[in-house]
């Protein structure tokens, strides 16, 4: 028997709808984000780049589809396993990806090895940070799904409201606010603490290949998510679960799609980032317009 | 000298060369007549007589022009693009220099410097100046002791003032917005956060966007709340629906000017909050408009932005030191072993 010590992370089920959630995101945010840095010659730079008015917009709505795809897939997919599979590991228990209470106790014990206080609690199949990013993603379709066809779709969707409502609740708008703050969230949130937590992150740095390949080292694994290993290993799992390891070809690809998103995300969060920090200075000096302090006048005496 | 002499006697000593040659001078003159008794050139100086000097610099300069409305000095090329004269709204066939410049009717070759104003109301646009000097835009300016702007004001063209844009032209769309946006500043940012203004923001300014003005009227312009104007309930379903079809009733209620990002907003909220007990209507009036709505939204937003992030970036940066500080701790053990 050859040692092989590789495992399989994620299917290719998995893996697939990740990659249809890249496609959509990136090109959601490329044609999307232009439009709340309005003011920005690097906004005008990419809104043409992207094909200016119509077509952006038109790539921007085909991508929601993709989105809408994806949603549709995983609400499939926990709808087979409840239902067909009777899996009830999905909503209660170590694999679930819902917040669980261990995950509080892992929580604090995060806090208390940040100052050094105590080791590092081992995690389970999904550490708590990543249960944060995906309860955010579902949430943030959810409103950006809805918010969205309400603009796509204005003169109906104000029509499901009785005009004398309409003075005080104007639906149009109320989405447009919230689809333009729920963007940035969620372009701030993937492009630098998504990316930040799992692939810059000192031991998986540049790119993490686990969602790509789908397969991870089983020391790197022992590491990162140490009660998982060890409650596989006790349920004898850990033999079922073992694969060849990804060829050079495979971590090749993944590499080659993984570093130019990450360094497009990464390049997106600085231009966002620099344009909000000009934005804050413009409204402080906006506010101390009428403010006639003399910085010199401490010598007049 | 000689030589070339003779060998252009010689060509034209062939009766074929002599020929063609006559034939192509007997057609040229044909065209030039033909060109030259056409019915408009009988009865007007053509234009290009005017455009011979007008478009050579060595024969025009600059020329220093002060408005006679506003005062505002300017120097002004007197080159004409002949392109882009002929691309704008008086470029067409049937327009002639002296339409406008009437005072150079009949005057041949160099003319006098300082010409009349052009005149664009007494003969060819009554109309829409008698709209907008008689609307309510220009009363209040007039009131406020604002000087009125002259046509030339909002209809001038990109490079120079005498070509008049169309009105779908992209740049006079994009212009307007500045121009209204001058004096409207606080609408002009309100427009910027609305959908409409965004992409206009983008550079596109088709008839598929709208500008101010395809909202707010043209000529006759009208405050939104006087029921006669393009926004009146009896008239918005139409305005809108020019480009929504089907607007209906609660369409037509959009907040296009959204106030949430008006620090002015926000301080007269905290001044109706401290003059609650003299005056709560103002309060009521604030809390009644669809603006709250939008306001809370917005605000709770930023909290929810910066909470996330500052909660989320310690965390990111904790988690680095530690992970660093454990491997070189990890090495550390090794090497004592």
């Amino acid at each position: 028997m050859t040692s092989n010590n590789t495992i399989l992370r994620f299917g290719l089920f998995h893996r697939f709808g990740h990659f249809l959630i890249i496609i959509s995101f990136f090109g959601l945010v490329l044609t999307g984000m232009p439009l709340v840095f309005k003011e920005y010659a690097w906004a005008r730079f990419l809104y043409n780049l992207m094909g200016g008015y119509p077509t952006a917009g038109n790539i921007h709505r085909i991508c929601a589809l993709i989105t809408f795809l994806a949603a549709f897939l995983h609400f499939a997919f926990l709808t087979f396993e409840t239902l067909v599979r009777k899996n009830r590991n999905i909503f209660w228990g170590p694999e679930s990806l819902l917040i669980q209470p261990k995950d509080i106790l892992n929580i604090l014990g995060d806090v208390l090895w940040f100052f050094r206080l105590g080791k590092r609690p081992q995690f389970d199949r999904y550490i708590y940070w990543e249960k944060f990013e995906y309860l955010s993603l579902m949430w943030g379709t959810m409103v950006m799904g809805v918010t969205g066809f309400i603009l796509w779709f204005p003169v109906q969707s104000a029509s499901l409201i009785p005009a004398y409502v309409a003075t005080f609740i104007d639906l149009p708008s109320i989405a447009l606010v919230a689809h333009r703050y729920e963007a940035l969230l969620a372009a701030g949130f993937i492009f630098s603490i998504h990316f930040l937590h799992t692939h810059l992150l000192p031991e998986n740095i540049p790119v993490d290949e686990a969602m790509f390949t789908g397969r991870i080292d089983e020391g790197h694994m022992k590491h990162e998510r140490g009660a998982y290993y060890e409650r596989l290993k006790e349920e004898g799992q850990l033999e079922e679960l073992k694969v060849q390891p990804a060829s050079r070809k495979a971590k090749f690809v993944s590499k080659m799609m993984g570093l130019p998103l990450l360094a497009v995300g990464l390049l997106m969060v600085g231009f966002m980032l620099s344009s909000l920090i000009c934005s804050i200075i413009f409204v402080l000096a906006d506010l101390t317009k009428n403010i006639n302090f003399d910085i010199f006048s401490v010598f007049a005496f | 000298m000689v030589s070339l002499l003779k060998t252009t006697i010689d060509v034209f000593g062939d009766s074929k060369v002599c020929r063609f040659a006559f034939i192509s001078c007997l057609y040229s003159c044909l065209l030039f007549f033909t060109s030259s008794f056409s019915l408009e050139n009988l009865c007007a100086q053509d234009n290009s007589e005017c455009l011979e000097c007008h478009t050579d610099p060595a024969e025009v300069d600059v020329k220093v022009r002060i408005d006679h409305v506003t005062g505002e000095v300017e120097i002004v090329s007197m080159l004409v693009d002949a392109d882009a004269y002929h691309a704008s709204a008086h470029g067409g066939e049937d327009f002639y220099c002296i339409d406008c410049h009437a005072d150079l009717e009949g005057s041949e070759g160099e003319h006098y410097p300082n010409l009349q104003p052009v005149d664009c109301i007494t003969f060819c646009h009554d109309d829409p100046a008698e709209t907008f000097l008689e609307g309510s835009h220009a009363n209040l300016m007039r009131e406020k002791g604002v000087a009125l702007p002259t046509c030339k004001h909002c209809h001038a063209g990109e490079k120079s003032k005498r070509d008049t844009p169309r009105a779908d032209n992209l740049y006079h769309r994009m212009d307007t917005i500045e121009k209204c946006g001058g004096c409207h500043t606080k609408y002009y940012h309100s427009y910027r956060n609305n959908l409409h203004g965004q992409v206009t923001a983008m550079g596109h300014v088709g008839t598929d966007i709208a500008t101010c003005v395809d909202c707010h009227g043209q000529h006759t312009i009208l405050n939104s709340s006087d029921p006669e104007s393009t926004l009146g309930p009896e008239n918005a379903k139409e305005t809108c629906g020019k480009c929504h079809p089907g607007a209906s009733d609660s369409f037509i209620k959009h907040v296009a000017h959204p106030q949430y990002k008006n620090l002015g907003y926000y301080k007269s909220a905290i001044v109706a909050l401290l003059n609650i007990r003299k005056d709560p209507g103002q309060v009521k009036s604030i809390i009644k408009s669809p603006q709250i709505i939008l306001t809370i939204l917005f605000v709770m937003y930023v909290g929810i932005l910066v909470i996330t992030f500052a909660q989320f970036g310690t965390h990111m940066l904790l988690s680095w030191l530690g992970t660093l500080l454990d491997e070189r701790k990890g090495k550390e053990s090794e090497h004592d072993k």
